[in-house]
């Protein structure tokens, strides 16, 4: 099943282009793993997906990106209810200044969706136990969830970002502020989340994209370059490029 | 005399300074390596200059005038005046040599003025040939000292380390040393007025202070109904009040919207204009008040039937309140501007909108900031003096009702201090007694406003 169809994706910070003529179907329910050189514009991508560019004012988007069928980038798009659907996870850990337990409920209030305390209580709970922080934290839920540690930190951001339901999670290089024991419990929590979600995820680590993705994307100078199977691109890909990216012979 | 003289000096140190920078390259040009930079050698030929120049200046300042009065006044010793008596001759010498004597000229004081006036010139001539020759001396001794291993940077380094030091120590000094006569004045006053008729007193009338014939013994029972600074502390606080239910929703409005909603073109122009209404001199602010406010507000009351006195509490709170909106609306757009972009994202990517994530995220993160720009704008609302005096009245009136009139602290010391005053007087004691109490509570509102502002700091690095 294809979740998203970005058809033709132009995008423009001001009159410098930045990605040209991007066409990519994400399938449902698998991770696909964005790779390629730094300013290659994977964040840029990413960020088309849940209209985020929207916040820098002299980005421009052009093109059609269809989820569920239904193109995102159209007039009558509800960007509220699109950010609802699609969450995101950033590069480095945002918390908010707030409780534990407000930082996970945050999405829900806003979005209305517990009607009593209780159900309020519920979905933070599931949503920590998703993240795989519940058992760490579960005595402290109304301390500041900036008191965490990095790792801690990016998971409750996890959580925060679940706690909507998505039913998909963007995450711009979800560990590359964290170390190995924590990226290896990222990487496991993302293999957990692909069940119910549609994971695209940004690194830097061929390794990571390796592990973790079944699909995967190469970008280079603001194209895409090749995508397909993540077993393919490693093993056998059709461009030079790709493959001298993934060798670590430039990039 | 002193001022050719002080050129002369100027001119030698940037002599030294040329001839130590030239002698540097000299040395350079025989590829040998300095251990400095040649300015260092420049500017250490010029402390050579400085240093012995500033010495003896400094002994000339201070000994100069003692030996000249000795050596007038040893024609008079042995004659039985009286120290007082001899001061005083002193005094018409000096007054007579320069010319702005009025009383009846004797020979004896012709005589000293003359001799007082050939002293003067003495010493200020030795003084020229001692600075000269001694600047010259050291100067030459540096410059046949420095040679290419010597040290020079150290020394121009310590010398800049002092020079700074005394600049930051001067400035603490004279705060400790106003401080400290505050401190003094403040316990006088409370000798003569109990503590408790200040702090509790419901009656402030200092004029009555005024009456007194100051030959007269001093009476602390007449004062008993005089210094009860309540009601000023009241109107303090209470214009105060009005000023910051002005200043605060529209100041932070506007910072937020400058923070916030403003595009870069509108912030472009507008902060600066905001900026520059911070400087607008609070006399202006304080005529704006009396003349066109006030006036206006009497006649808006009395068209709806309110007594309204022309000096209300309500004209200058509000103008204050005006004066302070860029004050609060310029720092709380800094603040909010400060909290991380990443934490906007965070929300948006939530499906929170701008009003939800100003709300919930961006407010809270910003708020300790806020708080502390809000105390530090009390704290100039609280010792803002231009415009109550202008506009609130003088009388110190113990009311709640912002039609009426009232006084703050500040009006009142300048009500006391204008005109005849004497030290030692309760009624000028008493200002210092309300300075005193205003530089305790700004003080402790500044303490506060710059710890939560600090604490906010600190948060997000
Ligand atoms: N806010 C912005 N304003 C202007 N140009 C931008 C902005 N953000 C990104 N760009 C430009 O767009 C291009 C793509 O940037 P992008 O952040 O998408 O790269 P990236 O692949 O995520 O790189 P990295 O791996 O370093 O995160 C870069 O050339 C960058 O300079
Ligand atoms: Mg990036």
């Amino acid at each position: 099943m294809i979740k998203i169809k970005a058809k033709d994706v132009d995008v423009f910070y001001g009159k410098k282009q930045a990605l040209y003529n991007i066409s990519l179907d994400i399938e449902e329910n698998q991770v696909t793993a964005l790779i390629g050189p730094s300013g290659c514009g994977k964040s840029t991508f990413l960020r088309c997906l849940n209209r985020m560019n929207d916040v820098i004012d002299i980005c421009n988007v052009k093109g059609e990106i269809l989820i569920n069928d239904f193109n995102i980038n159209d007039k009558s798009c509800d960007v509220v209810r699109l950010r609802e659907k699609i969450g995101m996870v950033f590069q480095k850990p945002n918390p908010f200044p707030k409780t534990l337990y407000e930082n996970v409920s945050y999405g829900p209030t806003i979005h209305g969706m517990a009607q009593s305390k209780q159900e309020m209580d519920e979905i933070v709970e599931t949503s920590l136990k998703k993240a795989a922080l519940w058992e760490e934290v579960k005595d402290r839920l109304h301390e500041p969830g900036t008191g965490l540690s990095g790792g801690q930190q990016q998971r409750l951001c996890i959580a925060r970002a679940i706690s909507v339901r998505p039913e998909v999670i963007l995450m711009d290089e979800p560990c590359s502020a964290l170390d190995p024991i924590a990226t290896a419990q990222i990487e496991e929590l993302i293999d957990e989340l692909k069940k119910e979600h549609t994971i695209i995820i940004v690194t830097h680590s061929m390794a990571q994209a390796a592990r973790v993705s079944q699909n995967t994307g190469f970008f280079h100078l603001g194209h895409l370059i090749e995508h397909g199977s993540t077993d393919k691109i490693f093993k056998n890909p059709d461009n030079t490029k790709t493959q001298d990216y993934i060798t670590g012979r430039f990039g | 005399m002193n001022l050719i003289l002080f050129t002369f000096i100027v001119l030698l140190g940037f002599t030294s300074y040329y001839f130590g920078r030239k002698k540097a390259y000299t040395i350079q040009s025989t590829k040998k390596r300095l251990t400095a930079l040649p300015q260092f050698y420049g500017y250490y030929l010029a402390i050579w200059c400085a240093i012995p120049a500033f010495i003896i200046f400094s002994l000339w300042a201070i000994f100069e005038p003692t030996i000249v009065k000795l050596l007038v006044l040893s024609d008079y010793s042995n004659q039985g005046y009286l120290d007082d008596e001899l001061n005083l001759i002193y005094e018409k010498t000096k007054a007579l040599s320069r010319g702005q004597f009025t009383g009846e000229i004797t020979p004896f004081i012709e005589a000293s003025a003359e001799k007082y006036l050939s002293l003067r010139s003495i010493a200020q001539s030795s003084k020229a040939v001692i600075v000269l020759s001694i600047i010259i001396a050291s100067v030459a001794y540096a410059y046949k000292r420095i040679s290419s291993n010597s040290r020079t940077r150290e020394p121009v380094e310590k010398f800049l380390n002092a020079v700074l030091f005394t600049a930051s120590l001067a400035a603490i000094l004279t705060t400790v040393g106003i401080v400290f006569s505050l401190i003094f004045q403040t316990i006088d006053f409370f000798k003569v007025i109990p503590l408790f008729d200040f702090v509790f007193g419901t009656h402030w009338y200092p004029a009555k202070a005024f009456v007194r014939d100051s030959s007269e013994a001093l009476d602390p029972t007449m004062y008993s109904d005089t210094f009860g600074a309540v009601p000023i502390f009241a109107g303090t606080f209470f214009i105060a009040f009005i000023a910051m239910c002005v200043a605060i929703p529209i100041g932070l409005m506007s910072g937020i919207y400058l923070a916030e909603y403003a595009s870069t073109k509108v912030r472009q122009y507008a902060k600066p204009l905001i900026e520059i209404l911070a400087g607008i001199p609070t006399v202006v602010y304080g005529f704006f008040a009396a003349l066109t406010v006030g006036p206006f507000l009497k006649e808006l009351g009395t068209s709806m039937g309110l007594e309204v006195s022309a000096e209300s509490a309500l004209a200058a709170g509000g103008v204050m309140g005006i004066m302070i909106i860029p004050f609060i609306s310029s720092l709380s757009d800094d603040v909010i501007t400060s909290v991380p972009q990443s934490l906007r994202d965070g929300s948006y990517a939530m499906g929170a909108t701008k009003s939800e994530t100003i709300k919930r995220v961006v407010f809270p993160a910003a708020l300790p900031g806020i708080v502390g720009s809000i105390l530090l704008g009390v704290s100039r609302a609280i010792g803002e003096t231009m415009i109550v005096v202008m506009a609130s009245g003088l009388a110190a009136n113990l009311t709640f009702n912002p039609l009426e009139s009232t006084s703050t602290i500040t009006a009142q010391i300048v009500v006391i201090l204008i005109g005849d005053q004497a030290f030692g007087d309760p009624k000028t004691q008493a200002a210092f007694a309300l300075g005193m109490s205003l530089f305790l509570v700004t003080l402790c509102l500044n303490i506060v406003a710059l710890r939560v502002v600090k604490k906010y700091r600190e948060k997000y690095e």
